[in-house]
């Protein structure tokens, strides 16, 4: 079942590679056909994972690399952390597919590479290896820089060539990390090293703790490494911002929660006091700098920066309902966030111009896609009854004891965020509707509109009933909670 | 009835929000298929409101056993929302109702204001655009200010919170094409959520302390002193930063005068009857915990005194008739809240009552003569009692209410409260509040005087004039009769009447069952006071324009400070446009130019710099790799000698 979630993509990737030109209208035919397929899956694997018995389940292994001094062996699986993650991975997709409809320009490509990304995203969340984990890590960057350099806007070279640089320095020393920890614990297997931590290595623990974390940092990202992402999103097209924003960056928080903390979870239990501080600036950081935005889609960029500091305060927390609402705001910030690229890009299609001064009144022309893009705004100023408020308050109930600082400038920066929102719904939908804007029209394709009811399905549903998605986060979670419930009891 | 309440009652007050709910979502989702725009459904659901509320009450008598109110059969269950459970730890959130007579009370005001809202809109409303998602958003509403009074869960409770927000937000800004209705909305908003972060801290607090989010655990908790008091004061305080915001107390009051952007029936509902008690209801909700945290109780007194002083000094010079009249609600909160600061809950609740008619019954008064004039500044206003006669004599009733004169609804619950703080208070507070309420008959006395009264400043929007349909009529009417008589429920008989032995008083005094008894003295102050604040307004304005715009030269600079709402306004937009913006300019220049220009990019060009001259050194020339070999294995030669 995994291998196939892995698979698929790939091979409608390779099949819409190979598709003459002649035939490039079939290509998108195809890549919606694998990735709903592969959603399909995802959809199955989330649901029959058993969130009682918990732990690693549907576990398909193979010995890869044999020699006398290491094993390695290529491994899938799913538990209660990735189960969220891989039914996110497969739902972007499907919209990222939908919303790129249109493409025009060399199709077959461009959805090849599409598919090579989830192919690639769906092997980072499901390796039970480290090694196999980073190779899949670093294949991802490959299909991202060729979709922002090759079918984006502005600067696409300069971002893309800047993503890919960044993420390159931050995993090198990521695999410097795992290189020691295997060596160490003579293994490379996560579940092994998470049940027996490495206890001594070649250099200080501390060093390993955070060159691996550097990389996550990078990826979530966190100030001061997050100047590549609004670049990177603001170039990119829309399709490619929805999966950056809505998978890509998950990778550097589930990396947290699945590899830094459990297999080093002394360094990590006393890192936290840094990883609150970081957290609590990232969140003011980025929401400040949003308020000063003009452009639509860095706008929407740098409150993503902001949205990604409340994962890393609820990993800070090193308690169990931290972590609960890490995994919980990563999540429904890829669906929350997700839609709002989606609405931008509807808006951008039609408008032609991202810049916020231009526009006025739009919810006269645009009366559907403004009301998507209000209720998406208000997800992810935290309206409870939507998903992101469930993820907020569980980071700030997680967090508030340990940090209290860092907990108050969390929910100063709801206010931030409730500022930069309804200041832009205010400019862009409301007031008085312009002459120029008179010919726009709401969207009558089924594609948008299925893209769109995707991504809202769960922004309410997990709203509204948080112990669907909760559940099985809690079983994910529980193991390196239990250890960080021990290390407390020892402080 | 007995029989039907049997199947009806307690258990199933889940329906009180649901049954809006659905009306909101049939309604928004199908309102262009739907004769009238829906607006039907949005009445059957307030219908099914009273109905369900009603049978609430009569189930609710049955918990009075033994003259005492047993709260554990009004705690429902329903399900777990967010269950995290990990070996010693339990994180648990629940949704469960729970209703007293604070939510009893709320129901009563909001079945009924919200009804008579409901029916006066078909007629103010009708016509204009987005009819249909008008009587949606008024479903929401009440959907979400029902949920907020019968939740037992303060997690729910929050949402609910946050749900008459977003309601008010879009009600406040339902005509957004006009700029200021959309400023207006977002402060409103904006403003309250400031607030909101205390209560979210403050519930967070107290969840640590206590590991639930059931209210009813929470203050068991923390009146059995297992809370340390300087943490529990600190939570209390928290929770009611969130009341102050809801509530429009100083100094976030500021949203309030200027929601009166939105449709008028709604500000009726929202921003005076329902949603701005949603804080006093908070903090009536925790009152025995209240009286643990002296301290914080008297914080609560001091705001809400200083807000309905300040809040009526600015009543008195607005021009704008509904904006008189949310001055005047703020002033009026402040007196819940000074009566919640003296531990005087029944009082509070009390003035939550019959305030929410009288004051409903005004706005839906100032709606009748905006809807029949376009007008809505007095000093365009004048003679109107001869066009709209019923407008005219209803709004006096509801002006009678709120200034405190005897018999009407307002004179019994202010003098409760007035009495209260006469009991417990230092007389400042007394003398501070007593002073308010002939402030409030002033400003009450001039807004009639000046609509009513007088000739007529606007021969045109005069002469268009007419009286509004019965549908408007009508709920100004029933509206009329509650706010005379609604005061009457202080009396044992009345109470009796209904059921409660003892009268409201010993219905909402949980905690110190208490009859209502008027003390004389005091009424007779209260009395003579308002009556010497409408002799004050009747000279001062009697008679025309000349003398409404006397005020302004009698002291310019005093007329300056109010009409500007002593620069707050001001205060605050300078605070968000120059140093949040401001700091926000400079955060994003630092991000920009050093972080990412300067670090990141400049690291990078250092680093092609680096790579370029480098490069030089490759030439390809043997003779050049020969020198930089023989250099090196001369260097390596020297430095060995050296050692050795």
């Amino acid at each position: 079942m995994l291998a196939a979630f892995l698979l698929l993509p790939l091979a409608g990737g390779l099949l819409t590679a190979f598709l003459p030109d002649s035939r490039k209208g079939e290509a998108r035919w195809i890549a919606l056909f694998f990735t709903s397929l592969a959603f399909l899956i995802s959809i199955i694997m989330y649901v029959m994972y058993d969130n009682t018995a918990g732990g690693l389940q549907y576990v398909e292994t193979t010995e890869w690399i044999s020699t006398d001094l290491f094993t390695l062996s290529f491994g899938l699986g799913i538990d209660g952390l990735s189960a969220p993650m891989i039914l996110l991975l497969g739902l972007l997709s499907v919209v990222a597919v939908l919303i790129s409809w249109n493409i025009s320009e060399k199709t077959g490509q461009y959805f090849s590479w599409l598919l090579l990304l989830e192919s690639a995203v769906a092997g980072v969340f499901l390796s039970l290896d480290l090694i196999q984990f980073f190779l899949f890590w670093e294949l991802e960057l490959l299909p991202m820089f060729m979709l922002i350099s090759r079918w984006g806007t502005g600067r696409k070279l300069y971002s893309a060539t800047k993503f890919l640089l960044y993420t390159l320095a931050g995993s090198a020393l990521m695999l410097a990390g795992f290189l020691l920890l295997g060596a160490a614990g003579g293994s490379f297997d996560i579940q092994t090293l998470t049940d027996s931590p490495v206890t001594d290595a070649a250099i200080p623990l501390g060093f390993i703790f955070w060159s691996i974390m550097l990389a996550f940092l990078v990826k979530l990202p966190i100030f001061p490494v997050h100047t590549w992402l609004p670049d990177a999103h603001t170039d990119a097209p829309t399709a490619v911002s929805v999966m950056l924003a809505g998978v890509l960056l998950k990778m550097g928080g589930y990396g947290i929660l699945r590899i830094a903390v459990p297999l080093l979870p002394e360094v990590a239990y006393d890192s936290q006091t840094i990883l609150a501080t970081l957290a609590g600036i990232t969140i003011i950081w980025g929401g400040v700098i949003t308020l000063r935005q003009t452009d639509l889609k860095r706008l929407i960029a740098y409150s993503s920066v902001s949205h990604m500091g409340y994962v890393l305060l609820g990993v800070s927390a090193m308690n169990s309902v931290g972590f609960s609402g890490a995994a919980f705001q990563m999540f429904t910030h890829g669906t929350i966030t997700g839609l709002l690229f989606v609405m931008v890009g509807y808006v951008y299609e039609r408008t032609h111009t991202r810049q916020i001064s231009e526009m006025s009144g739009l919810m006269h022309h645009l009366p559907k896609g403004g009301v998507i893009m209000v209720i998406a705004g208000l997800a992810s100023l935290g309206l409870p009854g939507l998903s992101g408020f469930v993820a907020e308050i569980t980071v700030f109930l997680g967090a508030l004891e340990p940090h209290p600082v860092a907990t108050i400038l969390g929910v100063l920066g709801v206010v931030l965020s409730s500022g930069y929102i309804l200041w832009t719904v205010q400019r862009v939908f409301q007031g008085p509707p312009r002459r120029e804007w008179e010919h726009l029209r709401d969207s009558t394709s089924w594609y948008e509109w299925l893209a769109v009811a995707a991504l809202l399905i769960p922004i309410v549903l997990f709203g509204i009933y948080p112990a669907l998605l909760a559940e099985s986060i809690e079983s994910g979670i529980l193991p390196i909670a239990q250890v960080m419930e021990a290390l407390e009891e020892l402080v | 009835m007995p029989d039907i309440s049997v199947t009806i009652g307690m258990q199933q007050a889940w329906l009180l929000p649901a049954m809006p709910v659905v009306a909101f979502l049939i309604i928004s989702f199908f309102r262009k298929l739907l004769p009238r725009e829906g607006d039907f459904l949005a009445i059957i659901g307030m219908l099914g409101i009273l109905l369900v509320t009603l049978f609430i009450i009569i189930d609710f008598q049955g918990f009075f056993h033994d003259g005492e109110f047993h709260p554990g059969e009004a705690n429902v269950y329903a399900f777990d929302w967010v269950r995290i459970s990990a070996d010693n730890f339990l994180f648990l959130i629940e949704f469960s109702t729970y209703i007293d007579a604070i939510s009893v009370v709320m129901l009563i005001a909001i079945s009924i204001v919200g009804l008579m809202v409901a029916i006066y809109s078909m007629g103010y409303m009708q016509g204009e655009d987005r009819y249909g998602w008008y009587f949606a958003v008024l479903s929401l509403f009440v959907a979400a200010m029902l949920l907020l009074v019968t939740s037992g869960s303060l997690v729910w409770m929050y949402l609910a919170w946050e749900g008459v927000g977003l309601a008010s937000y879009l009600l406040i800004g339902h005509y957004w094409e006009r700029q200021s209705a959309a400023e207006a909305a977002k402060k409103a908003f904006i403003t309250t959520r400031i607030g909101d972060v205390g209560l979210l801290i403050g519930i967070i607090l107290l969840w640590k302390a206590t590991g639930s989010f059931d209210i009813q655990t929470i203050i068991a908790a923390a009146t059995s002193g297992q809370i340390g008091e300087t943490y529990l004061t600190i939570a209390m305080l928290a929770l009611f930063a969130g009341a102050v915001g809801k509530s429009a107390q100083f100094p976030l009051h500021v949203w309030l005068p200027d929601a009166m952007e939105g449709p008028t029936p709604a500000s009726a509902l929202i921003h005076a009857a329902t949603m701005v008690v949603a804080g006093v209801y908070l903090i009536a909700r925790f009152s025995p915990v209240y009286e643990v945290v002296l301290v914080a109780r008297d914080v609560i007194l001091y705001t809400g005194l200083l807000t309905a002083f300040l809040a009526a000094t600015m009543g008195l010079v607005t021009s704008d008739i509904k904006r008189v009249l949310a001055f005047s609600t703020i002033s009026q909160l402040g007196f819940m809240f000074v009566a919640l600061g003296v531990g005087a809950v029944g009082a509070a609740m009390f003035h939550v009552l019959t305030h929410a008619f009288f004051k409903a019954l005004l706005f839906l008064g100032s709606g009748s003569v905006i809807h029949a004039t376009g007008r809505q500044e007095v000093e365009y206003l004048g003679g109107l009692r001869h066009k709209q006669p019923v407008t005219a004599a209803t709004f006096i009733i509801g002006s009678l209410a709120l200034a405190g004169i005897p018999i009407f609804a307002g004179f019994w619950s202010k003098d409760e409260i007035l009495h209260a703080v006469s009991g417990y208070a230092s007389p400042f507070v007394y003398i501070v509040l007593a002073g308010t309420a002939l402030l409030t008959a002033i400003y009450t006395t001039r807004l009639v005087l000046l609509t009513f009264f007088g000739s007529p400043r606007d021969r045109s929007a005069f002469d268009h004039a007419h009286e509004s349909p019965s549908s408007m009529t009508g709920p100004l009417l029933l509206l009329g009769l509650l706010a005379t008589v609604s005061g009457f429920f202080v009396f044992d008989a009345v109470g009796e009447l209904f059921g409660f032995s003892g009268g409201i008083g010993y219905l909402v005094y949980l905690h110190h069952p208490h009859a209502f008894h008027i003390d004389w003295a005091f009424a007779s102050i209260a009395t003579v006071s308002s009556l010497t604040g409408v002799i004050i307004g009747w000279v001062y304005w009697h008679g025309g324009a000349e003398r409404a715009i006397k005020a302004r030269t009698w002291s310019p600079d005093l007329h300056a400070l109010l009409v500007n709402r002593y620069y707050l306004d001001e205060l605050y937009q300078g605070i968000v446009n120059k140093v949040v913006l401001g700091l926000a300019g400079i955060v994003a220049w630092f991000d920009k130019k050093i972080i990412n220009e300067t670090g990141v990019d400049g690291g990078a060009q250092f680093i092609g710099y680096f790579g370029y001259r480098l490069k030089f050194l490759q030439t390809g020339k043997i003779p050049n790799y020969a020198l930089g070999i023989a250099t090196g294995i001369l260097v390596l030669s020297v430095m060995v000698l050296a050692r050795a």
